[in-house]
């Protein structure tokens, strides 16, 4: 059974626009939205809060939190006072643990360094900032509201508070393999990035969800994504570059200075459980994942039918799936303490024995090349290499376990259905 | 119903090409006789096979017996005799048409006389069949059935002045067939006081009753009591049941010459009843057997793979199965380093394997690889022995061997004119000999070759079609083994011999081909994580190469709390996906990969 969650993810949906690679739960309000009392969509915003507290106040009671992270959408367009009550919401129904990581993601031109001050006077510890390009034809192409040099005066801010001691740390997004930009031009960004001076850089590879504005022109032929081995070219160049200038990678997608890894989104890497709150947002407090329903209307009905939290606890189950383990775990610089993870999930010694040979014989030429390392209890990928190999060895863990967990499969000792009799040939 | 008099009698069947309304017709004459009531019609009732159905051609043929009074007033009976059409059951065809006096020869009124039409005629005429020209859609805006009996007259030496023009679709001419049928088609002989011979046209395998066998009573007569003997299997049966085709199968007691009908008598494959077999009794003998007799011989050889080794046993089971059914199919076990185990198989052209392939997947659930098609070749050994190879992977090696022969075809294409160009350059590139060109009418010619077996069961067909817009047809025939200069090429893939790919092919031809074969295989395996050289050699030569790069990157660019489901999900199909690929050494190839030499010109 899985310890009670320790974290909780407020989902913020409100955005100026909806980005051209986002699939979000997003409730785009329009470029002119400021947030402040009157400007557009402060009623709506206003109307959203009230089911988030609702959802909040109902949640079954828990040990105080130690982290938070409010995320969007474009959370930047709640006023200080706002964010102040959401986590004053949270410090009464489970309270905030001393040095607990309370993080919020700001986007450049959505906010001032006065509107700054009053989020960290309201409780935030941790900024995430979506810069993803300081170039400004990225930029556009991404759909993006702000321009580079927005990003440069917000990373600035940021970077003042951090050294005021007003900011315990903060990190800078960047999307990789943006569609247009060469190499070079890569390399240019890395470099600005790392001249903020973020302590924590989150890189990602431009992925095209399906639905997503992105997905309809790659779809007609619009859209020119780099080939695979330029994308691998723009991967091996994030590395080299960001471990040069010391940061540590510790997931496959953040890199780090020593103390200012993402706590609450190890929390998600980990197994453990979270809180989730909001429209769209997932939560897992025992493990398993409970979707809440992507548009207001939807969400507010479902917060009105008593589903979810609200009322009496859930009963915990037996927390996250084996296969889920793994599929997060790996994405860590350390890996999986795998051994354990088969214990948790049930597997007596002899199993677990077994399961670790077939897994060893399954992934014999990861592990014979070294991309996969098995060092003592603990399996991980090798970085840079194996990390950016995951999926091969996910796909193999993965498989395995749907064999094992299929109903009626050979794990079973079940024998599959002889096939029907030939159909005749002719009428008969 | 049996007592019907052998001078009222007619049993004939319906020749045609692909497409040009065989099967509509016959379903017509099927209605305007009442055999089959307008609301039980089934579209295209005699193609019984679900894929037959969908390919649109009739690949097991079948009988159907109607009653008709004609217009003299007396009632007769019309056996139908349904062929397949295509050309690797052209054995099949010999025997239906020996159990008949006459032939509908169905003719599309704008598209003219096909190959195969041809070449189903001329053994009509071998086997004294009385032929009654159809010019079949001429309700269509294209038709032009003068020029057609022209063509007909010009090609086959058919007088078409009696030819009758018809619309299967809409019935109109289906009473003037029905009475050519009667009027011109002869009674067959009355030959029922002679011992019984009755000759086997079609067989099918029904699991409660056992093989069910389609028989045309030639002489004598067949009593439900009897005990009878197969002779070409020499095996003997006490009959369950016999009866006719009405078009369902209905019990008689008994059968005599002249008739067509079934019998079942739990005969346990169809192997034991074969088609060309004669049906005789066990108590009194007929003499002799009919002519013609032979075991329909497999001309095309592959090896079948589960992708799952865990499924060999059902592999087997289902081959088993199958083959109490299909005849012509042979099968035996081959184990390869790097397939592991499966069956090398034997079918009677292209067509039948990819039925066979085809109904081990859909009806057995199986999933297989398949390699690409091989034929039989002779090889004589330096120590005077003769060796027949069906898988090119066990070709002795270059020392021991004499010489190399393959099997070579008769091959006839029938086009129009303007195509001539294109299909010699065909032919010779299949290292076709030319033998001559005929004009048939002012824009029609047949093209004669004589080409290597092996070079027809590649991708000639789809070659010939694609290059004439689908005008061409064709006909082939094996006419012996020649020799030939042949080199064993093998692939290697990441260094390991990949006995599936392997493949035996002219000496002068082996530089081209290993080189679009390793091209065409660096297309279809996907990349790996690591560097994957592929190679094509003859013996320990290299003469073609190519390298798989590493795949560098494939990684999920993030994973937080909500993604984890569609991650993951992503993963599981991917997985699934990766089941479907054959592991060579440490290389995942996929199912195309083994077919890569079919289309090295694609």
């Amino acid at each position: 059974m899985s310890p009670p969650p320790r974290s909780a993810y407020l989902h913020i949906p409100f955005c100026h626009r909806r980005c051209f690679y986002c699939d979000f739960p997003v409730v785009p309000l329009g470029d002119r939205a400021t947030g402040q009392p009157g400007a557009p969509g402060a009623a709506s915003i206003a109307a959203y809060l009230q089911l988030l507290h609702r959802e909040i106040a109902a949640a079954p009671a828990g040990p105080p939190l130690s982290t938070v992270y409010l995320g969007g959408g474009t959370p930047s367009l709640l006023t200080p006072a706002q964010v102040g009550e959401l986590l004053e919401a949270l410090r009464r129904r489970f309270g905030l643990a001393p040095a607990a990581e309370i993080s919020l993601e700001l986007d450049p031109a959505s906010f001032d360094e006065r509107r700054l001050a009053g989020y960290l006077a309201a409780g935030i510890t941790r900024v995430s900032l979506g810069g993803q390009s300081f170039d400004d034809a990225v930029l556009a192409a991404l759909g993006r509201r702000h321009r580079g040099a927005d990003l440069a005066e917000a990373a600035g801010w940021l970077e003042r508070a951090r050294h005021r001691g007003a900011l315990a740390s903060w990190s800078l997004d960047l999307i990789q393999a943006a569609p247009g930009e060469s190499l070079a031009g890569w390399r240019q960004q890395l470099r600005r990035a790392v001249a903020t001076g973020a302590p924590h850089l989150s890189v990602y590879d431009l992925t095209i969800e399906p639905g997503t504005a992105f997905a309809r022109r790659l779809e007609r032929g619009q859209l020119e994504l780099p080939e695979a081995d330029a994308a691998a070219d723009r991967m091996d160049l994030t590395w080299a570059e960001l471990t040069a200038a010391g940061y540590g990678r510790y997931e496959i997608s953040n890199y780090a200075f020593p103390g200012h890894a993402s706590r609450h989104n190890r929390v998600y890497w980990s197994g453990a459980g979270w809180w989730g709150f909001g429209m769209g947002a997932t939560a897992a407090p025992w493990g398993e994942r409970q979707a809440r329903p992507r548009t207001r209307a939807a969400y507010a009905a479902w917060l009105e039918s008593g589903q979810g939290q609200g009322g009496a606890a859930p009963a915990p189950t037996a927390g996250m799936p084996l296969d889920e383990r793994l599929l997060v775990g790996l994405r860590r610089r350390e890996g999986v303490r795998l051994p354990a993870l088969l214990t948790a999930a049930g597997f007596a010694p002899a199993e677990r024995r077994q399961a670790l040979a077939e897994l060893r014989r399954r992934l014999e030429p990861w592990l014979a090349d070294r991309l996969l390392l098995e060092e003592g209890p603990r399996w991980r990928l090798a970085d840079p290499a194996g990390l950016a190999l995951s999926n091969g060895v996910l796909r193999e863990l993965i498989g395995w376990w749907d064999e094992r967990t299929a109903p009626g499969r050979r794990s079973s000792g079940a024998v599959p259905p002889p096939p029907a009799p030939v159909p005749a040939a002719a009428a008969g | 119903m049996t007592d019907v008099p052998v001078s009222r009698i007619r049993n004939f069947c319906i020749i045609a090409h692909i497409d040009h309304g065989k099967s509509t017709l016959a379903d017509r004459l099927l209605q305007d006789t009442g055999t089959v009531a307008a609301r039980d019609m089934q579209e295209q009732f005699l193609d019984n096979m679900e894929l037959e159905r969908e390919r649109g051609i009739t690949i097991k043929l079948q009988a159907a017996r109607m009653q008709y009074t004609a217009a003299d007033g007396e009632s007769y009976v019309l056996n139908l005799i349904d062929t397949p059409g295509h050309v690797d059951f052209s054995y099949e065809v010999s025997r239906s048409l020996q159990a008949c006096e006459g032939a509908l020869l169905v003719v599309d009124a704008s598209q003219g006389v096909e190959a195969q039409t041809l070449a189903n005629v001329y053994l009509a005429l071998e086997n004294d069949l009385e032929i009654i020209p159809v010019l079949n859609k001429i309700d269509l805006p294209g038709a032009d059935p003068e020029r057609i009996k022209e063509e007909i007259e010009a090609i086959i030496g058919l007088d078409c002045s009696k030819a009758i023009p018809c619309s299967a679709k809409t019935g109109l001419g289906v009473p003037e067939i029905l009475e050519a049928v009667v009027e011109r088609i002869p009674p067959p002989a009355d030959r029922v006081a002679e011992p019984l011979q009755a000759l086997i046209f079609d067989s099918y395998y029904d699991p409660y009753r056992g093989v069910i066998v389609y028989f045309r009573v030639i002489s004598g007569q067949l009593q439900r009591r009897d005990k009878v003997l197969l002779m070409a299997s020499g095996k003997t049966y006490d009959l369950d049941e016999i009866g006719v085709m009405a078009p369902d199968q209905r019990p008689v007691d008994s059968l005599h010459a002249g008739e067509v009908g079934y019998l079942a008598a739990s005969i346990k494959a169809v192997a034991d009843a074969r088609v060309g077999d004669t049906i005789t009794l066990a108590a009194n003998p007929a003499p002799a057997p009919l002519p013609g007799y032979t075991e329909a011989k497999p001309m095309v050889f592959c090896g079948l793979f589960p992708t799952d080794a865990d499924q060999y046993p059902d592999l087997r089971e289902a081959l088993d199965k199958l083959q109490l059914s299909d005849a012509a199919l042979k099968y035996e076990p081959e184990t390869s380093s790097a397939m592991g185990f499966g069956f090398r198989c034997g079918f009677l052209g292209l067509l039948h394997m990819e039925i066979v392939q085809e109904r081990l997947e859909r009806e057995y659930n199986l999933d297989l690889i398949v390699t690409a098609p091989s034929v039989i070749y002779k090889v004589n050994l330096l120590d005077g022995s003769t060796v027949m190879i069906d898988n090119p992977a066990t070709l002795p090696d270059p020392q021991k061997r004499e010489s190399i022969e393959e099997p070579y075809v008769k091959l006839e294409i029938y086009t129009p004119n303007t195509y001539n160009g294109t299909l010699m350059e065909l032919c010779q590139e299949r290292r076709g000999e030319f033998i001559d060109m005929k004009y048939i009418t002012t824009d029609r010619v047949t093209l004669h070759y004589e080409l290597p077996l092996a070079e027809v069961v590649t991708d000639f067909f789809d070659q010939m079609k694609s290059r004439t817009k689908g005008y061409a047809s064709m006909e082939y025939s094996l006419i012996g083994y020649r020799k030939n200069d042949l080199v064993r090429l093998d692939v290697l893939i990441n260094s390991e011999k990949a006995d599936p790919l392997t493949t035996i092919v002219h000496r002068d031809k082996a530089y081209n081909v290993g080189k679009s074969l390793v091209e065409k295989l660096k297309e279809l395996i996907p990349r790996q994580q690591f560097k994957i050289p592929i190679q094509a050699a003859i013996g320990s030569r290299v003469i073609a190469s190519e390298s798989i790069s590493a795949m560098r990157k494939d990684v999920l660019a993030k994973c937080y709390g909500g993604d984890i489901s569609r991650k993951k999900k992503l993963l599981q199909k991917q997985a699934k996906g990766k089941k479907r690929m054959k592991a060579m050494g440490r290389v995942e190839v996929p199912q195309e990969a083994f077919m890569a030499v079919l289309k090295l010109n694609q």
